[in-house]
């Protein structure tokens, strides 16, 4: 395609304009982390630091398990979802299915207060299922969602074969289905992965006496007691960003095709 | 799709409509949360194994030391008892607390702030354990001046505030008033002597050179609401009668916001703001960077809590004093906002209730005064005698002393509502900010006091 | 399939899922409109009252406030990516220029890092010593520097700036993807024509991208109406109450302050608020994309 040389450079400088402005938020926090002030030693020191004021070790290995659990439950149960919708008749799926897409839009806010009192009467807040069940909910809308137009987009051909060789649906979607669908699966394995970590409202509501306090609630308190120690603060933000931001860099295919696919079909 | 959309929320609807047992929010907690009073006793050593949860704010260095220092002397008594600690800030507490009460595994023994938002809304809810039998098996009645044991105190199952049973026992005292750095001052030519025995209109005298000589004369982070509070109360203290404050503070009725008392002190203090007696922005910032500043040279005074002795000591070491607020007429009485530390109440739930006041009997005991004191927190008993030779904490437990015998502490102001705390930090933030006018903020005030006051 | 399929085995495929979904999202989901129809402190018993707490939404500033606020972050969070992303996506489909993956991968950075770290950062990047403002002095704009998180006009906006942050390398790629959708040739067709960059963008690129844009409008969009974080960590909704959110105030009243039941009812108008916006968006794409 001919682009004038101008036309060009122009492009190259908008590029680097809005690379600069994505990326400058996180290179002040870096730079802030890294320089030593009366409050923070700086370098590589103010890191260990804030992991251990911060008692980051715990947090993270409460968001780790929450990950853990919220990702293999409601990925389970999205496979399944998703097979039945894509490819078996579901009676009631007219009302059934949209049902699903509705839960794609309720935002937490919704649900959390309910949620905390009646699962309070049932002595559940500050256990992991608190912390983890509304978040499986939220994410089986997703993958539900997800995973019902990969198995409508499956070669049936294969399927086909499957069922002649005497395969029930079972070892249909087991041994032939996921397999060769797992790059949906890992995007969506990513994706809820992302999403809990993240979470930030029903870790803080579920969990009031800190039992399941992950590590963005367990940043924000931090906020509390060392917002003067601005290096601190910034290494310990780091920090918690910093999982997800490695597997994003690693797989970022993955997270951009996700968010994008995800978002356009249908 | 779309249309179906509407179907399956209908449908769905119907279908949860029928899930929805008769159950009306709230009728699942009814059931009182202790079922047997249990046996008043103060033979810990007796009990068995127990693990003792203590939830507390006392996050600051002072605050961190003594209560370390008195967790471990604890556990050393009595090895039958494991505390189980945990610690965060005002804000995040307050925020916690509501929640982690009414579940089912409360902590033991927890900071509540007097509020009625706070204290009196769990005590309104049967969540707080009534002290009184225990204030008699432990004596604290002549342990603690009335006054203290007041604050701490609620009536009729919450109604009233100031009377009645005991919920709570706070650990020190506090009190409002003015830190200044001597550098500064005499960076801006004001004399430190003549200062601390003047009258408040020398004090805001000073603060009009401070500003003149081109330093900021007052230094506030006010991004959270309530630390203006604090440069409030001790305005009020100036133009207000103590006992109209202290109703207005601990939301009882008979008072009234907008009066021309109130007027004037509301704008006295939007004078400050337009004369630039502040920092830049006091609404954009934080209330520990604030003092850290302060601690750093950046203002000649701080109107703030006794609480932030030991730090800006730590910082300052001998360029940081502290007076009360001048009397408005030279050697009159001194009135501030002040009190006690948020008390330690025991929850109702708790099943360790007799260790949860003997530790509390402990963290209170005069020995304990003695450790407040020596990491530099102002005991709320003991407080003279313990009162150090010099620094800066020689003079807060001086203003202290001064200002609870012969002058007037004034209640916190966000005491008196449960919303009040949101009424008055928002309210400061737009007087500050120079949204609204005095009157505008004394009537949001009137507001939320009257409506708690007339409903109540 | 098989034809001869049991009734029951879909069902039980679908059991986990739908017992999850039903229990822990629609079942709240109701349970927020029952609470919103009583007046309930959190401790206590409650009171039915049934619209009382939807007048009061319409009657009492504050929260009219805070709906307000929503709207202005649409503004920062929707349109303002809308508008920097079309540019920026039009200028790099048609220059083809080098280095878009490594584009792509950097501006879409801001989407995985969790909002609280953002705004912590962002709230760092505000203080009154904060990044922002040594830069402004730095470069001689001193008169600019300001408070920027304790300013009645200016707070809301730079809560709103985080959000634009956030969005705008979604919106990007999102519109970018849509774009390589476009068969080359029509391009080359047109500038045979003589069509200039801005007739192209117009007449062929922008016809063929309303699916992206809406799907652009409403993910940001309800980010916008869903913004809690943000909020809760830099500003607390102040200064005053000039950027608290509807979100935020669903949190303080349920958790608070104790009022439930107003609480549930922003909740639950904010829930249909989503749904509303949703349904236009979708409507609006339906009818031009057949």
């Amino acid at each position: 395609m001919i682009v004038s040389r101008a036309e060009r450079a122009a492009n190259y400088a908008v590029l680097v304009l809005f690379a600069a402005f994505a990326l400058a938020p996180i290179v002040v926090a870096l730079g802030t982390a890294l320089t030593p002030s009366t409050t923070s030693p700086g370098g590589l020191e103010v890191f260990r630091q804030a992991w251990t004021e911060g008692e980051f070790s715990r947090y993270m290995l409460t968001s780790a398990t929450v990950a853990a659990v919220v990702v293999t439950v409601a990925v389970l149960a999205s496979i399944l979802a998703g097979y039945a919708f894509g490819t078996m008749r579901v009676r009631g799926s007219g009302w059934l299915f949209p049902l699903f897409l509705l839960g794609l839009m309720v935002p937490a806010e919704a649900i959390v207060v309910p949620l905390f009192y009646d699962l309070r009467t049932l002595g559940l807040t500050n256990t992991l299922w608190a912390v983890a069940l509304p978040q499986i909910a939220q994410s089986i809308a997703f993958g539900t969602y997800w995973m019902r137009a990969y198995f409508r987009a499956a070669p049936r051909p294969v399927m086909e074969a499957a069922v002649l060789d005497g395969a029930g649906s079972w070892r249909t979607l087991w041994s032939i289905l996921v397999p060769i669908g797992r790059p949906a699966v890992v995007t969506l394995v990513l994706l809820v992965f992302m999403w809990t970590w993240n979470e930030f409202l029903i870790p803080l509501v579920m969990s009031p006496n800190g039992t399941f306090r992950t590590a963005p609630l367990a940043l924000a308190l931090f906020k509390g007691q060392h917002v003067q120690a601005t290096g601190l603060l910034a290494a310990a933000a780091v920090l918690v960003a910093l999982p997800v931001v490695v597997v994003y860099l690693f797989l970022q295919r993955h997270f951009i095709r996700g968010m994008v696919e995800g978002a356009v079909r249908e | 799709m779309r249309s179906s959309t509407a179907t399956a929320a209908t449908a769905g609807g119907l279908a949860l409509a029928l899930m929805l047992a008769a159950c009306a929010p709230g009728t699942g907690t009814e059931e009182s949360p202790s079922e047997q009073p249990q046996e008043i006793s103060t033979d810990v050593a007796a009990l068995g194994d127990i693990t003792l949860t203590v939830w507390d704010q006392e996050v600051r260095g002072g605050q961190d030391e003594q209560m370390t220092q008195l967790n471990a002397a604890f556990e050393e008594l009595y090895p039958n008892v494991t505390i189980d600690r945990v610690s965060s800030s005002f804000d995040d507490l307050e925020t916690t607390l509501r929640g982690a009460l009414t579940g089912d595994d409360a902590p033991d023994v927890v900071q509540a702030n007097n509020t009625r938002g706070t204290m009196g809304a769990f005590v309104e809810a049967g969540l707080l354990l009534d002290l009184d039998d225990y204030a008699d098996a432990y004596g604290w009645r002549d342990r603690y001046s009335e006054s203290v044991l007041a604050v701490s105190s609620y009536g009729d199952g919450g109604a009233t505030f100031g009377e009645g049973a005991l919920y709570g026992l706070p650990q020190t005292g506090e009190i409002v008033g003015i830190f200044y750095s001597r550098a500064a001052l005499a960076a801006a030519g004001i004399d430190e002597e003549a200062l601390r025995s003047g009258t408040w209109s020398d004090f805001t005298a000073a603060l009009a050179t401070a500003q003149g000589s081109g330093a900021t004369a007052i230094q506030l982070g006010n991004l959270d609401g309530w630390p203006a509070g604090h440069v409030f109360g001790p305005i009020q203290g100036q133009h207000v009668p103590a006992d109209e404050i202290a109703a207005l503070g601990m939301g009882n009725a008979g008072a009234s916001w907008t009066t021309p008392e109130n007027e004037a002190a509301a704008a006295e203090l939007q004078q400050w703001v337009e004369a630039g007696y502040f920092n830049d922005g006091p609404n954009g910032t934080d209330y520990d960077a604030a003092w850290q500043s302060f601690s750093e040279g950046s203002a000649v005074f701080l109107i703030g809590g006794s609480w932030l002795a030991a730090d800006l000591e730590a910082a300052m070491a001998e360029d940081v004093g502290f007076m009360a607020p001048p009397p408005a007429e030279a050697g009159g009485p001194v009135a501030t906002t002040g009190g006690t530390g948020l008390p330690f109440a025991i929850t109702a739930q708790s099943p360790n209730a007799a260790a949860a006041a003997a530790y509390i009997d402990f963290i209170t005991s005069d020995d304990a005064m003695q450790m407040l004191a020596d990491t530099g927190n102002m005991p709320v008993n003991r407080t003279a005698e313990l009162a150090p030779a010099e620094g800066v904490n020689a003079e807060i437990f001086e203003a202290f002393g001064t200002v609870s015998e012969s002058g007037s502490l004034l209640p916190y102001l966000d005491w008196a509502t449960p919303t009040m705390g949101d009424t008055l930090g928002a309210g400061l933030q737009d007087l500050i900010g120079g949204q609204a006018t005095p009157t505008e903020f004394l009537e949001g005030l009137e507001a939320d006091y009257s409506a708690f006051t007339q409903g109540g | 399939m098989r034809r001869g399929q049991r009734r029951w085995l879909p069902y039980a495929y679908l059991g986990p899922a739908l017992l999850l979904f039903g229990g822990f999202l629609l079942y709240p989901l109701a349970r927020s409109v029952q609470y919103s129809l009583y007046s309930w402190d959190g401790l206590g018993a409650s009171t039915f009252v049934g619209l009382d707490n939807y007048v009061a939404l319409v009657q009492e500033e504050q929260l009219r406030d805070a709906f307000g606020h929503a709207l202005v972050l649409i503004g920062f969070f929707a349109v303002l990516p809308l508008a920097i992303g079309l540019l920026l996506a039009a200028v790099l489909n048609r220059g083809r220029v080098r280095g878009l993956g490594l584009f792509r991968t950097v501006v879409f950075l801001p989407q995985v890092i969790a909002m609280v770290v953002v705004a912590v950062a962002w709230r760092q990047i505000y203080a009154p010593e904060g990044t922002l403002n040594t830069v402004l002095r730095a470069v001689g704009l001193e008169q600019l520097t300001r408070s920027w998180l304790g300013d009645y006009t200016w707070t809301l906006p730079a809560v709103g700036m985080v959000g634009t942050w956030v969005q705008t390398g979604l919106v990007t790629v999102l519109l970018l993807a849509g774009m390589a959708r476009l068969p080359r040739e029509q391009y080359e067709a047109a500038r045979l024509d003589g069509a200039g960059a801005v007739r192209e963008f117009f007449s062929l690129t922008l016809p063929s991208i309303r699916a992206e844009i809406a799907v652009a409008l409403t993910l940001t969009i309800v980010a916008a109406l869903k913004t809690f974080d943000l909020v809760y960590v830099t500003t607390g909704g102040g200064p005053g109450t000039s950027t608290t959110v509807p979100a935020y105030e669903v949190f303080q009243r349920a958790f608070r302050e104790g009022a439930v039941g107003s609480a549930t009812a922003i909740a639950v108008t904010l829930t249909v608020l989503i749904f509303a916006i949703n349904l236009v968006v979708n409507r609006y794409v339906d009818r031009v994309e057949p």
